[in-house]
């Protein structure tokens, strides 16, 4: 990617750059002087998103819901990667925890929100459980995969060195399995979102899935689609943080040449194929 | 630092999920268990889990209407089947999940192979598709609940958005995955267009189409699932709420139990498909 002249990269940006920047385009003139009730011109859209940042509580809703998927998705980090990585170390375990696994991915956690939400309250330590039992899934799942595909030679290797399990954790196991890892991680982000918002929707004073529940059952069209809007960059942004954290922790690994030619520009965002 | 030598690129559909090739196809390592043995062990696993559930559920570290134990849910089953209500959940859940789903893979299926084919096409959609594509969809339930109002359109509107990117997606990455000198050949032969996508670029790309479709059709339970828990629309989700606002715990996690049910038989159903359809590929992929 480096070694690109400044004209190539231009030449790349502009050809990305000019379907969204017609979108925009597009949806601006379409809504503008728009008088319908629930297509608001996107200006005003714009004008209220602002206004209720500066002015309105929309800063401590958004705090609120960045809180509680940060903490969430910790959690989920923390306790699937340490799991994942015992499971996938014992191949007996892993074999036998199997289809458990599949069962407890395969239910949809949101079928749960109800259930916690009106035994254990409205405030945030639901949400965050609900947030860390989703994103759970993923990582665990992928952190097993990730261990058990490490190449069998590279194992028996570490064995045969007699290299201390310590050492062998944090040396071998756990960098050979960071790449799924994070994987994993990045599809857990978009759980945890989704879970943030159903959660806050089912159930919450704050909370930017309130604001939009409060503004829309109030009719509120303008703040409704600028709580959207804002859901929608915190979703991207989210998603663009973890790719760089992603680059910073695994640069050893996308930088390796990629062994067969196959057109890779964008390994990172194709991976929710993995689960 | 290069740990393995393989390049296990997360991305790759064909290194997709190692692990479970392996634990059921091809155990050359020594002293692994035999299938029955391992089927015990799968048992006995559920079984302890199952038994750890009904200890949390006795000692009351929460209250029962949070965790009911694994004997009442259970329990719940020979009544809610022999009930008109429960298949009616199921079917609600079920159809707004499929057809929207089946609208995702119409649209989605072609819109990926042909911006996928041509690289122009794909440089274009790919910063649009990407925010797009990290939206999280559900959030635009009080919009549409506006615009749509409460209705089963709705519920198929937003599990057709949900899926659509997934799908369209993996149909794109497909046809790119067809190689360069495959694809100069076909160039310097003058294959004609559309012999050269029925022939090279549908069969290359139905292993990530298939990928797409399977990870599409789980979206689609969750999602039709987590409308109907937030809104009145009925099905799965909505007799979840309704069973939990009654006080009947146990009922309510029946229905959970049901919609893993679901999602898992979905994963099966799906990886089934994909097994027959790509039966003439070499089983580097089939999980």
């Amino acid at each position: 990617m480096s070694t690109r002249s400044p004209a190539a990269l231009w030449q790349s940006l502009l050809k990305q750059l000019w379907l969204p920047v017609l979108c925009v385009a597009v949806l601006l003139l379409a809504t503008a002087g728009s008088t319908s009730f629930y297509f608001p011109p996107a200006t005003d859209v714009l004008a209220t998103l602002w206004r209720e940042l500066l002015h309105g509580g929309l800063v401590g809703d958004l705090l609120f819901s960045l809180r509680n998927i940060a903490l969430g998705l910790a959690l989920a980090t923390v306790v699937g990667v340490g799991a994942g990585l015992v499971i996938g170390e014992i191949d007996l375990l892993r074999q036998a925890t199997g289809p458990l696994l599949d069962f407890a991915r395969a239910t949809p956690t949101v079928a749960f929100v109800p259930v916690i939400i009106l035994t254990l309250g409205i405030g945030s330590g639901p949400k965050i459980f609900l947030i860390a039992l989703g994103s759970l899934w993923p990582i665990l799942l992928n952190t097993i995969s990730g261990v058990h595909g490490i190449n069998p030679a590279v194992h028996e290797t570490a064995r045969g060195y007699r290299i201390p399990w310590r050492l062998r954790l944090s040396k071998v196991v756990l960098p050979g399995a960071l790449p799924q890892i994070f994987a994993g991680i990045r599809v857990a982000l978009s759980i945890a979102v989704v879970l943030m918002v159903v959660s806050e929707i089912y159930g919450s004073p704050v909370g930017l899935g309130n604001f939009i529940l409060q503004s829309g059952s109030g009719f509120a069209v303008p703040e409704t689609w600028a709580g959207t809007v804002l859901i929608g960059i915190l979703g991207y942004g989210l998603s663009v943080l973890l790719l760089a954290a992603e680059y910073l922790l695994l640069g050893w690994y996308h930088q390796r040449p990629p062994r067969a030619r196959r057109p890779m520009s964008r390994p990172l965002s194709r991976s929710e194929a993995k689960t | 630092m290069a740990i393995s030598t393989t390049d296990r690129r997360p991305t790759a559909p064909d290194r997709k999920r190692p692990a479970r090739r392996t634990w059921r196809t091809r155990h050359t390592r020594a002293g692994n268990p035999g299938r029955r043995v391992l089927l015990m062990l799968q048992l006995a696993t559920v079984l302890a889990v199952l038994l750890i559930w009904a200890a949390l559920a006795a000692a009351r570290l929460v209250s029962a209407t949070a965790l009911p134990g694994p004997a009442a849910v259970f329990g719940q089953f020979p009544q809610l089947f022999g009930d008109p209500v429960y298949w009616q959940a199921v079917g609600d859940t079920l159809n707004g999940a499929v057809t929207g789903f089946v609208a995702a893979a119409v649209i989605g299926v072609p819109l990926g192979l042909v911006t996928g084919t041509y690289a122009a096409a794909e440089q274009s959609s790919r910063l649009l598709v990407d925010v797009l594509r990290s939206f999280p969809v559900i959030a635009l339930l009080p919009v549409f609940l506006l615009v749509l109002g409460s209705t089963p359109t709705m519920k198929t509107t937003v599990v057709l958005l949900a899926c659509v990117f997934p799908v369209f997606l993996q149909a794109q990455y497909g046809a790119r995955s067809v190689t360069p000198m495959i694809a100069e050949t076909m160039d310097s032969y003058r294959v004609p267009r559309l012999l050269r996508f029925r022939k090279v670029i549908l069969p290359s790309a139905t292993p990530s189409v298939m990928t797409g479709l399977r990870l599409a059709a789980t979206t689609s339970v969750l999602v039709a699932i987590g409308v109907e828990v937030l809104t009145t629309l009925p099905g799965i989700g909505h007799e979840v709420v309704q069973a939990q606002q009654g006080g009947a715990a146990a009922r309510a996690y029946a229905y959970i139990v049901t919609a893993g049910a679901i999602g898992y038989s979905i994963n099966l159903l799906s990886q089934f498909a994909e097994r027959r359809l790509l039966r003439w590929r070499p089983p580097t992929h089939t999980d």
